[in-house]
């Protein structure tokens, strides 16, 4: 990402100014209105849910609005993280090692019980955890490993900020070689063992009802961050243009470096809801998620370029691609043809932000 | 703008077009089972005894992993065309070694109200949480060939005894080299290819090598591990990393038979892929019995093979769900042991048309 190309200010960012830009968005067309507005992912979602109605079985059905509830919850709280660096004119690759290295190290710290054959060989064995469980397998344990799980996750993105902001590193190289020592030091730790006997007070986290608070509250902190905040109005006009926000007196690196800490401390979250949902702290969790992720985001309006997209929009973009996923899951398509779908959809959406970057641009 | 608006709607339209041509789901085998062997469909021999019209108008799904071997793949097969045979509508999914999308797909299998399922397990963890959501639902299921990390849940788990039948294998492989270190008077260094220690499968065949290499140290040095984690390349490169820190290994259990390629690959290379009774010959076992070690027998490349009798388990998974179904049970809990045996390069003249792997066709 070229934090200093010059671009225009952008939609989908602090509220714009008031006076001619203002009757300028009154007499735009609609379709452009619409374009970008986030109001066009939530129609897109309403055309899939009709079409795909006819043909997949139970769509509607209480039972599968809770399973796409239960799929959606976890998936936002990875996206909004996804969703700052993405602002910032950055990107994450690292955050399916992050879900796997936080799931495991959380499931060590609460584990109840652990087998010596499978762990003995573990690095941790004796310090984190033995067979009599983790050392925070307790009631009150699981809430300070859920913390230990977040500071982790930040951690990862400290390390990651770091390199982009202060070594001036290209994002996709630091989070793609992060994503390789993670995921490398992850198996170390377990010797790819999942992590089972998970407390029930935790995996209870995975029915909706609980999930659905801690996604909700943390979307909307995330929201009121990024659209009242001055380092939301920071966050856009460095991923806008990083050479001039500086310039202006923003401190561009620790804008940066805050972007990816909340990108480690939101996919931290996920992976607990994630691994409270699969009972185990797992080594692979994740991994092939992360198509998912940036596909989501940029379907909910987050520019690839930088200097757009809110939380409103990534939480649309993650609505259209769970319903999607499972309508043509109840359709009976072959895992193969759904990806075919899904990767069009993406490229779509790829295609429809370039459109909207080059459509700013002129104007 | 007019141009714009035509492209962007051509490429909606097309990705929705995508999606709904393939209408219908899949209410008759699938005829895209991918194996290490290439084979679109494994064809004659595969046939399993399912009574014709048992499953009519009952929804059956069935989840499996990637099918990478010739066992999931034939297992696949076998399952897929006799569930159609006894009238079922099968819904099939495919979830491809990822734990959160196999949980998925179950899910929307019980959306689309299917009276029962099956399903191959991506790991012990993942069985335990499948058959959780299953019995949730109160959907009967049955977990073919891998068993759930605990008995937590309630299913039908159709299994391989894997210890019994990893042990007869290198029982026999032990009395070829009693008879090696007869002639020769030297210890020989024995090595064996561990699975993926998270699959209980694997577990117990490390488990039969050591039952059966036990009390026979004058016989051999320590045996040493290569772990593979049920991947192919890491199965190689741990193998070559081994084969070259210990050059003298000369009796090699590999927990899969699928890693034979690989096996074939690093020995020649070093001299050491030899027949039996040639000079220089590794005593050579694996366990499953698929087409490959089969042919290797047939060439005696291979001394000993544990095999599954997957015919069995694949009837076993139908009958047990079908009678489940019948009986209204919701959520039935039985565990069915399919003894396997070793085929052996002695009693091959009678035994090999027992393994599935001799019976059925081989890849193209």
């Amino acid at each position: 990402m070229d934090h200093a190309a010059t671009k225009p200010a952008t939609r989908g960012g602090p509220p714009a100014p008031s006076g001619p830009v203002v009757s300028q968005e009154a007499r735009q067309p609609l379709w452009r209105r619409l374009l970008y507005s986030d109001l066009f992912v939530l129609l897109l979602t309403l055309i899939v849910v009709l079409a795909l109605l006819p043909f997949a079985n139970g769509l509607l059905s209480p039972g599968n609005l809770l399973n796409v509830a239960s799929n959606f919850w976890p998936l936002l709280l990875i996206v909004i993280g996804q969703t700052f660096v993405l602002i910032a004119g950055g990107i994450d690759l690292s955050q399916t090692a992050i879900l796997a290295f936080t799931s495991v190290f959380g499931a060590m710290l609460m584990t109840t019980a652990a087998n010596p054959a499978l762990y003995a060989k573990s690095p941790f064995w004796g310090i984190l955890f033995n067979e009599n469980g983790g050392v925070l397998g307790s009631g009150a344990g699981v809430a300070v490993a859920w913390g230990v799980m977040m500071a982790l996750g930040a951690l990862i993105g400290l390390l990651n900020g770091f390199a982009v902001s202060r070594v001036g590193m290209p994002p996709f190289m630091v989070t793609l070689t992060t994503t390789l020592f993670i995921t490398a030091f992850t198996v170390w730790s377990t010797k790819s063992e999942n992590v089972l006997n998970l407390p029930p007070a935790y995996t209870a986290l995975a029915t909706s009802w609980i999930a659905a608070p801690i996604a909700v509250v943390v979307a909307v902190i995330a929201h009121v961050v990024l659209s009242r905040s001055v380092y939301g109005h920071w966050l856009y006009a460095t991923g806008i243009n990083a050479r001039t926000a500086e310039v202006s007196g923003i401190p561009v690196r620790r804008v940066i470096l805050m972007a990816y800490v909340l990108s480690g401390v939101f996919t931290a979250l996920g992976a607990a809801l994630y691994t409270a949902r699969l009972g185990a702290g797992r080594p692979t969790l994740g991994a092939n998620l992360l198509m998912d992720v940036i596909g989501a985001a940029v379907i909910g309006g987050v520019s690839l370029m930088g200097g757009r997209g809110r939380i409103t929009g990534a939480a649309l973009g993650v609505l259209f691609f769970v319903v999607l996923t499972n309508g043509l899951n109840l359709m009976g398509l072959e895992f193969y043809t759904i990806m075919w779908v899904k990767g069009l959809v993406i490229l779509s959406a790829v295609g429809i932000d370039t459109v909207r970057s080059r459509l700013e641009a002129r104007s | 703008m007019n141009k714009i608006w035509r492209v962007l709607t051509t490429g909606f339209c097309l990705t929705l077009v995508t999606a709904c041509g393939s209408v219908g789901g899949n209410a008759t085998p699938s005829s895209n089972a991918t194996s290490a062997g290439g084979s679109a469909s494994a064809g004659g021999g595969l046939n399993i005894n399912v009574e014709a019209g048992s499953l009519a108008g009952k929804t059956i799904c069935f989840n499996f992993q990637a099918l990478e071997t010739e066992f999931w793949a034939a297992g696949k097969t076998a399952i897929s065309e006799a569930l159609t045979r006894a009238g079922a509508k099968v819904l099939e999914f495919n979830s491809n070694e990822d734990a959160n999308r196999q949980l998925e797909q179950i899910q929307d299998c019980v959306t689309q109200k299917a009276d029962g399922i099956i399903f191959i397990p991506q790991d012990g963890a993942s069985a335990n949480t499948v058959i959780s959501a299953a019995n949730t639902a109160n959907v009967p299921v049955v977990a073919f060939n891998r068993p759930p990390a605990d008995e937590s849940g309630k299913a039908i788990v159709v299994v391989a005894d894997n210890r019994g039948v990893a042990k007869q294998t290198v029982e026999y492989m032990v009395t070829v080299a009693q008879k090696q270190m007869a002639a020769t008077g030297k210890k020989l260094q024995p090595l064996i290819m561990v699975g993926d220690l998270a699959d209980v499968n694997a577990v117990d065949r490390r488990s039969g090598y050591f039952d059966a290499m036990a009390g026979h140290d004058d016989l051999f040095q320590k045996s040493i591990e290569v772990e593979t984690k049920w991947d192919a390349t890491t199965a190689q490169q741990n193998l070559q990393s081994a084969m070259q820190a210990n050059p003298k290994v000369d009796f090699v259990f590999t927990s899969s038979d699928f890693m034979y390629p690989q096996i074939q690959s690093v020995l020649s290379p070093l001299g050491k892929w030899k027949v039996s009774g040639e000079d220089g010959h590794v005593i050579l076992g694996g366990l499953d019995g698929d087409n490959r070690a089969c042919g290797l027998m047939k060439t005696k490349y291979v001394d000993s093979t544990g095999v599954q009798d997957l015919l069995f388990e694949a009837e076993k998974s139908i009958s047990e769900l079908t009678a489940a179904i019948k009986a209204g049970e919701t959520a039935p809990s039985k565990k069915v042991l399919d003894p396997g045996f070793a085929l052996t390069l002695a009693n091959m003249d009678t035994k090999q048309n027992d393994m599935w792997g001799c019976v059925i066709e081989p890849p193209k």
